[in-house]
């Protein structure tokens, strides 16, 4: 009995040490943590009171090389705080306010010095200013919340996690969702873009989900016989469709097709996929028939590219008056590398198809464009987004860069104002 | 003039004819060109940088590098210039390079750092793996496949996305179905897109409060291969979320705001939000 007694009074002492020491290094993380969190909040807050600044001292420039240092400063410190914004635990929906706040600013910046349209600017940054102020004052009150809690970061968490947040951030929030709305409205091309991917385009009349299904036999007959369960999408959803799943044999999947018009969305497969028998260019032969099987008769071909277990092809609309690949309306389709079956196709840009407003293309002379160790090797056109929500008319050029070490560039050029909208570095 | 055509017709004929025949079984029967991936593309990049032609990694993936050098190659060789690697092609590389495909393929395995120059002797050619990238990348890279070769993205992703991201989805939804885990994988890329997100896939994925799995730690779990083709899926454009932004199991989340959120479907235990 003794000997049992001492037994488990070591056990327990032994637990409570083990118990004290675990609880040490759990504070000592947890100080680590806060402390992070901590550098990262003072940092935001400072660099918040910088940008102000910044942004009130664009103002005071006529001078275009003066402005131009400005707009700099801006568009580098809205970047410097969005980092350190996304990186404090102020809750999700306060931080996607001040990002897109943040962002907006930036890229504000960035276009004025770009388009030199330093008027536009000097009319809307003194409200900008203003607000920023506001906000930078408001933010510094918040922020004193985080410190009162004694470095207990579940406190915080609680705080910021509820569905009516009761900290001062909350203030800073509605402040900030005022500001967005005023001092950043939706332009034109923005309105026209958020209802393109809501497919407010779409006049089609409404299909039924026994049509719905009939469609989805038609366009995939490989899976005609399978078991379906057809949901349709949340009454909160931006645009109502058919969400189908099905299961037949070794096949899994679900195919997305639109309520109005029944346009097909995309559509993809699971099944165990054996070694590859087929080649490439049977692969592409394919590609092209289901294309055909889908409707989808006025793309052209891409890119692909082969996978352990499949082939992603891709496809883009032809322009009917000029030729040229509008890239937003791009079709993706998934091949299985054993027998070449369609494990996926994916239209969402297809349908939402873009309008192409007319554009004029200017020649370029890529030997005065390009410095005198660059090849251009290819060049096509197409339409792509310039960063504003437009369509434009480019040049995609692939070109090499020195011939020993075979650097491949591809550049995109707008057609008109020769503008260059995009460089990427192949391998 | 007519002369020195002749002369040049019966050289470029020889020299056609006259391939030495150093690997008589070599490539699969395939026809490759820019997109292909696997065995035959490690084997096009070895024989090519034998000869000198190609002097990027070799990775198994038929980018523009190996382009130019076939191009370059059936240039010099007096072949039709399309960088399509076909009968001819092939049997013209097998003649005139060497190929030590079980030499290429142990490090390409042990992720280590190797050329295959001809002329210079293999041990003098390779660096072994200490962590980092290697010829046919670094061993810790996840995103690689049985042979050593990596998988093949668009050109604005990176196979670290393709890892970070497949320990995402497979820390978040291991347990749903294919088309929930490529949904987990495009609400990140939506993210991507959103100016109310950081602008980076690593920022994303570890911004404070935003994964559950970045919380418990299951973001560090090794993920499989279904992981990996659902970001594949995902990269390639595919969305079953329909744009969402958010995603959450109504059984056990915790936060009450995304409740607030607009939703758009489920797909198996969690639902999907704009």
């Amino acid at each position: 009995m003794r000997t049992m007694l001492v037994i488990l009074t070591a056990a327990v002492i032994g637990l409570g040490a083990y118990s004290i020491n675990m609880h040490g290094k759990n504070v000592s993380l947890q100080r680590t943590v806060l402390a992070q969190y901590t550098d990262n909040l003072t940092d935001a807050s400072e660099k918040l009171s910088h940008l102000q600044r910044a942004v009130s001292q664009s103002l005071l420039f006529r001078d275009d090389d003066a402005i131009h240092n400005e707009l700099e400063s801006v568009w580098r410190l809205s970047s410097d705080v969005q980092s350190s914004m996304s990186n404090i635990p102020i809750g999700q929906g306060m931080s996607n306010d001040w990002l897109s706040y943040l962002g907006r600013l930036g890229d504000e910046a960035k276009k004025t010095s770009k388009t030199g349209d330093y008027q536009a600017w000097r009319e809307k940054m003194p409200q900008v200013s203003t607000n920023l102020q506001s906000l930078s004052d408001e933010w510094s009150a918040a922020t004193v919340d985080f410190y009162k809690n004694n470095g207990k970061m579940d406190v915080w968490l609680r705080q910021v996690d509820t569905k009516n947040p009761t900290t001062t951030f909350d203030n800073v929030q509605k402040t900030l969702k005022g500001y967005s709305e005023k001092d950043f409205p939706l332009t034109l091309s923005e309105s026209d873009w958020q209802k393109k991917i809501d497919l407010k385009a779409l006049q089609d009349s409404t299909i039924t989900e026994k049509e719905a299904l009939e469609k989805v036999k038609h366009l995939f007959p490989i899976i005609k016989d399978a078991t379906f369960t057809v949901t349709k999408s949340s009454d909160t959803a931006p645009y109502p469709f058919y969400h189908i799943q099905f299961h037949q044999g070794i096949r899994l999947g679900y195919v997305d097709l639109t309520e109005k018009g029944g346009h097909l969305i995309s559509y993809l497969v699971e099944r165990p996929v054996d070694e590859a028998r087929l080649s490439q260019d049977e692969i592409m032969k394919k590609a092209e028939e289901y294309l055909k099987l889908l409707g989808m008769n006025d793309v052209a071909f891409v890119e692909s590219r082969e996978n352990h277990q499949a082939w992603h092809v891709t496809f883009a609309r032809v322009h009917p008056g000029d030729n040229a690949l509008i890239y937003a309306d791009g079709v993706q389709l998934k091949l299985a590398k054993d027998t070449g079956e369609l494990l996926g196709a994916n239209a969402m840009e297809y349908i939402q198809a873009e309008t192409i407003k007319p554009q004029t293309p200017k020649p370029i002379d890529w030997k005065t464009f390009f410095d005198d160790d660059v090849k251009v090797q290819e060049v096509r056109n197409i339409y792509t987004d310039n960063g504003q929500f437009e369509q434009r008319l480019c040049y995609e050029v692939i070109a090499v860069r020195d011939k020993n070490t075979q650097e491949t560039f591809r550049i995109v050029i707008d057609a008109e104002n020769h503008n260059v909208l995009k460089v990427e570095y192949l391998t | 003039m007519r002369l020195i055509s002749i002369i040049f017709a019966l050289m470029l004929g020889i020299s056609i004819f006259a391939i030495p025949q150093n690997d008589a079984i070599a490539f699969t029967g395939q026809q490759i060109s820019r997109g292909a991936y696997g065995d035959d593309v490690i084997e096009l990049q070895a024989r090519l940088q034998y000869l000198g032609f190609y002097k990027s990694k070799i990775d198994g993936k038929f980018g523009y590098n190996t382009y130019w050098a076939l191009r370059i190659f059936q240039e010099k060789y007096g072949l039709p210039v399309d960088g399509i690697a076909g009968a001819k092609t092939k049997k013209a590389l097998s003649g005139y390079s060497d190929y030590d495909e079980g030499w290429v393929k142990a490090q390409l395995n042990a992720g280590n750092q190797f050329t295959y120059y001809g002329g210079t002797p293999l041990e003098q050619q390779v660096k072994t793996n200490t962590g980092g990238g290697g010829g046919g990348g670094g061993k810790s890279s996840g995103s690689s496949n049985n042979n050593g070769t990596k998988t093949q993205v668009p050109p604005k992703y990176t196979d670290r996305d393709v890892q970070l991201m497949a320990n995402a989805v497979y820390g978040e939804s291991r347990g749903e179905p294919y088309e929930g885990q490529v949904a987990v994988a495009a609400v990140i890329l939506n993210r991507l897109e959103s100016p109310e997100f950081p602008n980076t896939i690593s920022g994303i994925i570890f911004q404070p409060l935003a994964f559950t799995a970045v919380a418990d730690g299951q973001i560090w779990l090794e993920p499989n291969e279904r992981a990996k083709e659902a970001v594949l899926d995902a990269m390639n454009g595919w969305d079953p979320s329909e744009n969402a932004l958010y995603y959450f199991n109504p059984k056990t989340a915790t936060s009450k705001w995304i409740w607030s959120r607009p939703q758009i479907k489920r797909i198996g235990e969690h639902i999907f939000c704009s």
